[in-house]
């Protein structure tokens, strides 16, 4: 098993830059996520990872050799595929087995490697089918096995489990994570899915418009997001951001919105003081407050989903979303007062987008 | 009646009259090749026969030396069909799985090469072959039915390479292929439907082709089928409709049956090819 060391890696087809000098460390046994939304550029950092792009400028190092010549092949490396890329011609087994029988592997071992594999994924009645009688799942699982038998340096997975319905996903998330804790290869995986990346990765990495954001454990981020896409992209439902002007007074701060309206707000240098900010609050610090410490707000709708409440909001003409696991009985256009923890809010940089 | 039943007979009726317009020659050619000799010009017209001669076939094969001739189209349709497919391939691999400069003149070439009809060229191509000293060398036909068929080739294999995912030969990659091997162990496999279908279109091209043939051939001995049987009624006095149409019979129809046999097998094929 190796580390995988990215160094001011950039990406241009053609004329177009898509990858704008990527810095990323992946730790020896480190289960990396990237994360990002559609056409962020996850896809293609991760084909150069695996050799079957070009890379621009820059430099990736697997283990401690720098492999921006190296082609796939003696990269030692597996990769999952989002729709799998099963051979269709040959069956199950074959499928497993391709990889060991082009390294000429002796006939017993490519066999108990693939049973070994296929046991774990529970595919052993399988093995003589052709990839087409075989669920969607299935199919997912062979091709974690294509990757498995390989004992490969790193794992690379590009949106596995995106081609699933929503149960499997959950069921299958769990498996790979628990194959990781069992195996510990190297493993760097690609999703649009912030909850995947959440559950599954040690570390994220957040990725936007060929940039990396943010890297960092999951809490790490959720808890101090770097700026407002990092805190917007994380979590469900997401963040609310309210925009309004800095007051500080003494020990107490607010912010008051366009309307007037005026919100608590934490403490930060008086610099900031009359200038534009962004109050962020995630929908679960909200809580109900009284006695005029919080703000007034109206109910719009009222989304129970079963765990929790999701209440929408008009708070100062802005549409906010707080979560309660209390169960209120809470009607459209009823007032209510919307309170925040002030130690768990954070203010941004309107400008910038960065955190205060 | 069961509605599916229904279905099938309505389209039968309505698709009858194209069925009585497409089987009327290959009927008149095959009542004409088994009558005796006599019969051939009775009027009015008759479908009967008084003697149902067999012997008809043989008497031409041996007079019309049919033998040959049916090597000789062979030759030609299977090389020339080997040659456009070899060198297709690559072609149309390159043009789906490459980019390169030139690539879109390169398809509208191809396109243009198909508005040009054959016959226009057949007294350039024979002053060619004349220059390479091939007239009257099946292999002349050869090179000049690849090269007709190969923009239809190219195209039609590039439209199907193009639905093979290119993540296989990816996948391929990383389990450790190289480029040679992902090819035949992946990608040819796959393509193998398409590249039936080509072969069969440009195998019956040159089975057909007369022009070219006529053009460049001169001893009978290189003759093909087609100029064959059209020597035996083009410039004689006499002309034995029988033994014409028993060598058309021989001609046109095993090949006929093979190939809707082969179809069947192929549209398959290509439904197989899909798989994801
Ligand atoms: N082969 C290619 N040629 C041109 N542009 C490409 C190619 N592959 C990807 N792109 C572009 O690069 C950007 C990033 O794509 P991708 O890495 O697939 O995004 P993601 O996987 O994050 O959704 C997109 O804007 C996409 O259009
Ligand atoms: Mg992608």
């Amino acid at each position: 098993m190796a580390s995988v060391t990215i160094r001011n890696v950039e990406k241009s087809f053609g004329a177009m830059k898509v990858i704008h000098g990527v810095d990323i460390d992946v730790q020896d046994h480190e289960f990396v996520v990237l994360v990002g939304p559609s056409g962020c550029g996850k896809s293609t950092l991760l084909r150069m990872i695996a050799g079957l792009e070009t890379i621009s400028g820059g430099e990736i190092v697997i283990g401690d050799k720098v492999v921006n010549d190296v082609p796939p092949r003696d990269r030692d490396i597996a990769m999952v595929f989002q729709n799998y890329a099963l051979y269709p011609h040959m069956s199950i087994f074959d499928n497993m087995g391709f990889s060991l029988k082009l390294r000429k592997r002796p006939k017993a071992e490519i066999e108990a490697k693939v049973k070994d594999a296929a046991d774990i994924l529970n595919l052993t009645s399988y093995l003589d089918r052709s990839p087409a009688q075989l669920s969607g799942g299935q199919r997912q699982r062979v091709a974690m096995g294509r990757a498995l038998v390989r004992d490969a340096q790193v794992f690379l997975f590009d949106e596995p489990l995106s081609n699933l319905d929503a149960k499997l996903r959950v069921v299958m998330r769990t498996e790979i994570k628990a194959l990781h804790q069992r195996l510990k290869t190297t493993s760097v995986y690609v999703t649009h899915d912030q909850i995947e990346a959440m559950t599954m990765a040690d570390r994220i990495v957040v990725m936007n418009a060929g940039r990396v954001e943010q890297v960092g454990a999951p809490l790490e981020l959720y808890d101090s997001p770097a700026n407002l896409f990092v805190a917007g992209f994380l979590g469900s439902p997401s963040m609310n951001f309210i925009e309004g002007r800095y007051l500080r007074d003494g020990d107490t701060a607010q912010v008051i919105c366009a309307n007037g309206t005026a919100l608590p707000a934490p403490v930060v240098s008086s610099a900031w003081n009359e200038k534009q900010v962004v109050l962020g609050v995630r929908p679960e610090h909200m809580h109900l407050a009284d006695g005029g410490e919080g703000a007034a707000a109206t109910v719009d709708v009222v989304e129970p989903t079963g765990a929790n409440i999701e209440v929408l909001a008009d708070l100062a003409g802005e549409r906010v979303c707080a979560v309660f696991s209390e169960r209120h009985p809470f009607r459209p256009g009823e007032k209510i007062e919307l309170g925040w923890d002030l130690n768990k809010v954070h203010l941004f940089d309107p400008d910038s987008g960065n955190r205060i | 009646m069961s509605s599916k039943l229904k279905k099938s007979l309505i389209y039968w009726a309505i698709l009858s009259p194209l069925m009585v317009v497409i089987l009327f020659p290959f009927a008149v050619m095959f009542v004409t090749a088994v009558r005796p000799r006599d019969e051939l010009f009775v009027f009015p017209p008759r479908w009967g026969f008084s003697e149902f001669r067999w012997g008809n076939f043989a008497e031409m094969w041996v007079k019309t030396n049919f033998g040959e001739a049916l090597f000789n189209s062979l030759y030609v349709s299977v090389l020339s069909t080997a040659l456009a497919l070899a060198l297709s391939i690559p072609a149309a691999y390159a043009l789906s799985r490459y980019r390169f400069r030139g690539k879109g003149a390169y398809r509208t070439f191809l396109l243009m090469t198909q508005m040009m009809s054959p016959i226009v060229l057949v007294l350039g191509l024979f002053r060619l072959m004349v220059a390479l000293g091939m007239v009257n060398n099946l292999n002349s036909l050869v090179l000049t039915y690849a090269a007709f068929n190969m923009a239809f080739t190219i195209w039609m294999l590039q439209s199907y390479f193009s639905t093979i995912p290119r993540d296989l030969e990816e996948a391929a990659w990383i389990d450790g292929a190289s480029h040679f091997t992902s090819l035949t162990r992946i990608f040819l496999p796959l393509a193998v439907p398409a590249m039936a279908v080509t072969g069969i279109f440009s195998f019956i091209n040159g089975w057909n082709e007369f022009v070219l043939a006529l053009t460049m051939i001169r001893s009978s001995d290189d003759f093909t089928l087609p100029v064959q049987i059209y020597s035996q009624v083009a410039g004689r006095f006499q002309v034995e409709w029988h033994h014409v149409m028993a060598g058309t019979v021989l001609a046109t129809v095993p090949v006929a049956i093979v190939f809707s046999w082969l179809q069947k097998y192929l549209i398959r094929g290509m439904a197989l090819g899909a798989v994801k």
